[in-house]
C-alpha cells in the first residue's frame, strides 16, 4: 500500500503539473504550441472563472473515474481531461477572481495541478471505493451524456458557424475541412479551424505563398491521417 | 499575462510561455501516463484510459495477444500527433493517453520487452524519452509551417471556444432530466439560482441534479 502512495503521489505531480500548464497554454494557441483538448478548452470556458462551478465539474468527473477505477482499475481520461485543469484552476480562483492571472498563467496552473494531481492520483488509486455507488453513477449519468453531445454534435456545429459567419472564402474552406475531419478523424472541430485559419489568410493577404504551403502540408496531414486511422479501407468498400 | 515577470514564478511562467517548453511538457505527461500503465501492470489499478481501452491491453496482458491495443492505439498516436501542430491544441487524450498509455506498451511487451513497464523508474523514463520524441516531431512540423498563419483566424477560434462553454449549462439540464425527475428539477433549480447569482448555470446545474439525485435515488 505504502508504494502505490508514493508511486501515486510522483505520477500524480508530474502529470497534474505538466497536462495543467498544458492547459493553460491553451489559452495562448495557436500561437504557442499547447495540449490538452478542444473540449477541455469549451468547458474551462464554461465555468467562467467560477472557483464552484469548477469544482463542481471537476468533482462530478472524480466521482465517475472513481466507479471506473472500482471496476476496473481504469483511471478514465477525465482524470486528465477534466479533473485536473478544472480542480487546479478552481483551486486558483478561490484566491484570485481574474482567470488572466489564474487559469491563462501557466506557471500557477502548473503549481495547482501538480497539488491537484497528486492528491487525486493517491486518492483514486487507493481510496476510491469509499466513494458510494449510487453517487458515482448519478455523477455518470448526468456529466456522461451532456459531455459526449457537447464533444459531437455541438463543438462541431458552434466552429462550423463560426467559419461561415467569417465570410464566403472562410465559410467553404471550413466547410471542406470540417467536413472530411468528421469524416477522417470522427470530429469535424479540427478541420474547421484549419478552414478558418486559411480561409482568413486567403481574405487577408489572398493565395500567397505562405497559404499555398499550409494549405499543400493540410492536404499531405490529412492523407497520411486517414491511411493511419484506416479510413481508405472503409472507402474501398465502395469499389 | 500578468506583467511581473520577475522572481521563480516569474521565470517559470516566462520559460513556459516559450514555444519549446512544449517539449518538457508533453515528456513529463508521458512519463506519468505510461508510468500508469506500470500502476495497471503491478496494482491492476491506475491506468488513465476508459475501461474498454484497457481491456484491449489486458487482453494481451492475459492471452498474449496485443494486436488489438497496438493497432488501436498507434492509428491514434500518429493521427493526433500529426493534427496537434496544426491547430494548436496536441490531443492529450488520443496521443498520450491512448498512444503513449495503451499502444507503446502494448508494443512492447508483444516484442517482450517487458522491464520498462515492470520497473517505476524506468516507466517514467521510457514515458519522458517517448514524450520528447512526439514533442520534437510537432515543434518540427510547426516549424515547416509558414508564418503567420496562425494570426487571422485567432480571433475567431477564440470566439467559437467561448460560445461552445455557453452550452454545457443547458446540455448537463438536459442530461439530468433524461435521467430521473428528481435529478432534472435540482439541476435546472439549481441554474435558476446560478444565474440570479450571476454565477455560470453549469455549476448550480450539477450541483442541485447530484444533491435531489442522491436524496432521492433512482431504484433499479
Amino acid at each position: 500500500m505504502f508504494t502505490i502512495i508514493i508511486k501515486s503521489l510522483i505520477i500524480g505531480m508530474i502529470g497534474g503539473g505538466a497536462i495543467a500548464a498544458g492547459a493553460a497554454r491553451m489559452f495562448h494557441a495557436p500561437k504557442i504550441q499547447s495540449m490538452g483538448a478542444f473540449r477541455t478548452l469549451g468547458e474551462l470556458n464554461a465555468c467562467k472563472g467560477d472557483a464552484i462551478t469548477h469544482f463542481s465539474f471537476g468533482l462530478g468527473f472524480l466521482f465517475n473515474a472513481a466507479a471506473s477505477v472500482v471496476a476496473a482499475g481504469a483511471l478514465t481520461q477525465d482524470v486528465l481531461h477534466r479533473v485536473v485543469p478544472n480542480l487546479a484552476a478552481g483551486t486558483l480562483l478561490l484566491k484570485n477572481k481574474k482567470v488572466e492571472e489564474t487559469l491563462y498563467d501557466p506557471a500557477k496552473m502548473a503549481m495547482a495541478g501538480a497539488v491537484v494531481g497528486g492528491v487525486t492520483l493517491v486518492f483514486l488509486n487507493t481510496l476510491a471505493a469509499t466513494i458510494p455507488e449510487s453517487m458515482s453513477i448519478t455523477a455518470r449519468e448526468i456529466l456522461g451524456p451532456a459531455a459526449n453531445l457537447m464533444i459531437n454534435p455541438v463543438m462541431p456545429i458552434i466552429f462550423w458557424l463560426a467559419a461561415l459567419d467569417a465570410g464566403k472564402i472562410t465559410g467553404i474552406w471550413g466547410t471542406i475541412l470540417g467536413g472530411f475531419a468528421h469524416m477522417i478523424m470522427g470530429n469535424a472541430v479540427p478541420g474547421a479551424v484549419l478552414g478558418i485559419l486559411i480561409g482568413q489568410s486567403i481574405q487577408d493577404r489572398g493565395y500567397s505563398k505562405s497559404v499555398k504551403i499550409m494549405i499543400g502540408i493540410v492536404i499531405v496531414l490529412f492523407f497520411i491521417i486517414a491511411y493511419f486511422r484506416g479510413f481508405f479501407e472503409q472507402v474501398a468498400v465502395f469499389f | 499575462m500578468s506583467t511581473e515577470n520577475i522572481g521563480l514564478m516569474g521565470k517559470l511562467r516566462s520559460f513556459l510561455m516559450k514555444e519549446y517548453s512544449f517539449a518538457i511538457l508533453v515528456a513529463l505527461a508521458s512519463a506519468a501516463i505510461f508510468a500508469g500503465t506500470h500502476m495497471y501492470f503491478t496494482y491492476n489499478v491506475g491506468a488513465f484510459n476508459e475501461i474498454f481501452v484497457v481491456q484491449m491491453l489486458d487482453e494481451g496482458l492475459k492471452g498474449g495477444d496485443y494486436a488489438a491495443a497496438a493497432g488501436f492505439a498507434a492509428g491514434f498516436l500518429i493521427a493526433r500527433v500529426l493534427e496537434g501542430p496544426l491547430v494548436g491544441v496536441l490531443d492529450i487524450g488520443g496521443a498520450l493517453m491512448t498512444g503513449v498509455g495503451i499502444g507503446i506498451p502494448a508494443i512492447l511487451l508483444a516484442s517482450g520487452l517487458t522491464l520498462p513497464i515492470e520497473n517505476f523508474a524506468l516507466s517514467l523514463l521510457t514515458g519522458a524519452l517517448v514524450g520528447i520524441l512526439i514533442a520534437v516531431i510537432i515543434l518540427i512540423v510547426r516549424k515547416l509551417m509558414p508564418e503567420g498563419m496562425e494570426a487571422s483566424g485567432t480571433n475567431i477560434m477564440m470566439g467559437a471556444g467561448n460560445a461552445s462553454g455557453r452550452y454545457l449549462g443547458p446540455l448537463i439540464i438536459i442530461s439530468a432530466i433524461q435521467y430521473s425527475i428528481p435529478a432534472g428539477l435540482g439541476a435546472f433549480i439549481g441554474a435558476a439560482i446560478f444565474y440570479k447569482m450571476d454565477k455560470p448555470i453549469a455549476g448550480g446545474a450539477i450541483l442541485g441534479g447530484m444533491i435531489l439525485a442522491t436524496i432521492f435515488p433512482v431504484i433499479a
